[in-house]
């Protein structure tokens, strides 16, 4: 079929579904459209990522984006009662100044993509690299030292939410409110 | 090395501090735990055992030992600063996460990876977002947080951005791999290489609050805590420096002349902007703010310097001391202030001469020190950067850097006025505590000595 193989079709097919649906999320004036064309999008990347044979990161996407953080998502935009109505209409001109600086970047990405030779690839890279045993491999052995860090990080961000969410219990807060 | 660890150790010892029930001790065992961790720091100076550890992930060369150094004993000074603010609720959360930003800091003076950079720049910025909003009940302390968080998670957008394409030019993540990339591949690096490099600018100027993404600093510095926003512009800037030069000055040097141009434009910006906004500001606090801005553009004029080699580094390092010291002297002061009058107006400062000398004296010493005017840590702290400058294609900045000095020295005058010249209005003394008393007393004593002998730290390297 026009001399592009399967793989070659699908990458078409999902990049042009990938933009429109990115396009829609900007689109659309309902925030819960608007959420779930995102989750489409999402999906569309995570088809790419089967493309390029990287089934563990495919999933992850889908369990993780689409998932857990678009549901909850969703959960805070039914929460607030956010709707078409309650979305302030902008000024004109704001809409027009928005325009033309829109305009100007997408202008100079055009002429920076022009003027930008062909794209070589440095390393082909490992084509089985994405599969589960190898991403393991590559992060207990090579990775290690980030993967621990990165446990500090998530635990800050754990005590940072729950400091954040607990309730007050102490009577002295007034006294030290300005400081 | 070990340094890093025992800072770990201690954020997780705090969060156990509330199921152990020894939350009474634990304020003496973390003042312990940095002295210990700055002995190891101070034991592995010199010590040849200086190669990339974990795979090439983290490398505790004496530049990053000597800014680890910095950050530690500012740390531990400002730990004092903040006696009182651990005496509410929640104390060990927040111990943990004061002592997980201090962790990501360090790894900023050490990375030597992508990956790191990437974590240890998250690992201080998530802690301090929190802190930032951790006075629940001010809406001023949830604006900087919600603020903060926003445009941090927007920057680190731009480096991951900035990375991915490096390492699509590169293949590598390795910091030294991409350094021998430069000079190797010559005439044949891709465009968006130079993107790469240009992202990761703007993600590390947002960082530092140089001046076009320098907006959400003043609203930050303001409604944050004191005590907070003397850690922000102390220790986080101290480590956002270490690894804005780590990246340009070692990295990326040789590609400098692509992003030359682009950080000069910046420094000249953050200097106009900051010292012409900051001279109208009637909150001391959002004055020290803008100044923070104007520091940040110094300290990136030593990185313009990218020919000089050591020099470049030993200017910002001894930068970064003298301001670090002078910001927690001036801090510890308007803390005081603040905590009497309920506001850091400059208005609050009338008449301090009067109510408390010693105080008076020490702010005096912290802005001549922060204005640069001779004799004071600052002074020699701009004299160094500009005597790097001299030798680049940029000296009209130092003209227009000491213009904006210039535009500096009135807005720190203005707090030297209200102290000495305006009649005070209740005539209170003022008191403070000991442990207050001892940390001006050291800090001032260290911003003179600093000044009288600059040469034990501005010659350390090369």
């Amino acid at each position: 079929m026009l001399g592009l193989t399967i793989t070659q079709w699908l990458f078409g097919i999902l990049s042009f579904l990938a933009i429109m649906f990115a396009l829609m999320v900007v689109f659309t004036r309902n925030p819960v459209n608007s959420v779930l064309y995102l989750v489409l999008t999402f999906f569309c990347i995570a088809g790419h990522y089967l493309l390029l044979n990287a089934q563990f990161l495919a999933v992850v996407h889908i369990v993780v984006y689409a998932g857990a953080i678009m549901v909850l998502f969703l959960f805070i935009i039914m929460l607030m009662n956010l709707n078409a109505d309650t979305e302030p209409r902008k000024h004109i001109v704001t809409r027009l100044i928005a325009g033309v600086i829109g305009g100007m970047l997408l202008i100079v990405m055009v002429g920076a993509l022009k003027g930008a030779e062909q794209l070589t690839i440095v390393r082909a890279g490992a084509s089985q690299i994405g599969l589960v045993k190898n991403l393991g491999q590559v992060l207990f052995h090579e990775f290690l030292f980030p993967f621990e860090v990165a446990s500090i990080l998530l635990l800050a961000a754990l005590v940072g939410a729950i400091m954040i969410g607990k309730r007050d219990t102490n009577t002295n807060d007034k006294k030290v409110i300005n400081n | 090395m070990k340094g890093l660890f025992i800072i770990s150790g201690l954020g997780i010892l705090a969060m156990l501090a509330e199921i152990f029930k020894f939350k009474k001790i634990l304020y003496p065992l973390v003042l312990l735990g940095i002295i210990a961790a700055y002995g190891c720091n101070f034991m592995e100076w010199n010590n040849n055992m200086s190669v990339p550890m974990f795979g090439k992930m983290i490398h505790f060369d004496n530049v990053a030992l000597a800014f680890s150094g910095v950050i530690l004993a500012t740390a531990f000074f400002w730990f004092i600063l903040a006696n009182d603010y651990f005496e509410h609720d929640h104390i060990t959360d927040h111990f943990a996460l004061v002592l997980f930003a201090l962790v990501g800091a360090l790894m900023l003076t050490s990375f030597s990876n992508m990956t790191t950079l990437f974590l240890g720049i998250e690992i201080l910025s998530i802690p301090m977002y929190v802190l930032a909003a951790s006075r629940k009940r001010d809406l001023a302390s949830n604006e900087a947080g919600f603020k903060y968080l926003i445009m941090g998670s927007f920057a680190s957008g731009f480096l991951l951005f900035g990375i991915a394409l490096i390492y699509g030019a590169t293949g590598t993540f390795d910091l030294m791999a991409i350094r021998s990339y430069i000079s190797q591949a010559n005439g044949s690096i891709p465009v968006f290489f130079y993107a790469g490099i240009l992202m990761m600018l703007v993600a590390m100027c947002f960082k530092v609050s140089a001046a076009p993404f320098h907006f959400w600093a003043p609203d930050v510095y303001e409604g944050s805590p004191t005590v907070i926003t003397a850690l922000m512009s102390t220790i986080v800037k101290t480590a956002a420096f270490a690894a804005f030069m780590h990246l340009f000055l070692v990295v990326f040097g040789k590609a400098g002349e692509s992003w030359s141009m682009v950080l000069a434009v910046i420094v000249a910006l953050s200097l106009v902007v900051s010292n012409i906004t900051a001279a109208s500001q009637n909150s001391v606090k959002r004055m020290l703010a803008y100044s923070s801005i104007s520091h940040a553009a110094f300290m990136l004029m030593a990185i313009l310097a990218n020919n000089r080699g050591f020099a470049s580094v030993n200017a910002i390092l001894y930068y970064s001391l003298a301001y670090s010291i002078g910001s927690i002297s001036a801090f510890t002061v308007v803390y005081n202030v603040s905590k009497e009058d309920g506001n850091s107006n400059i208005e609050a400062f009338n008449g301090l001469g009067k109510r408390n000398p010693f105080v008076a004296g020490c702010m005096v010493i912290a802005m001549l020190s922060l204005a640069g005017i001779p004799v004071t840590a600052g002074f020699f702290a701009k004299y160094f950067i500009f005597t790097l400058m001299i030798g680049t294609g940029f000296k009209w900045l130092i003209i227009l850097a000491i213009l904006t000095s210039a535009v500096g020295v009135y807005y720190y005058f203005k707090v030297i006025i209200a102290m000495y010249f305006k009649p005070v209005r209740e005539g209170q003394k003022m008191v403070l505590e000991t442990s207050h008393v001892i940390l001006l007393a050291i800090t001032t004593l260290l911003t003179l000595a600093l000044g009288i002998v600059p040469k034990y730290i501005i010659e350390i390297f090369g």
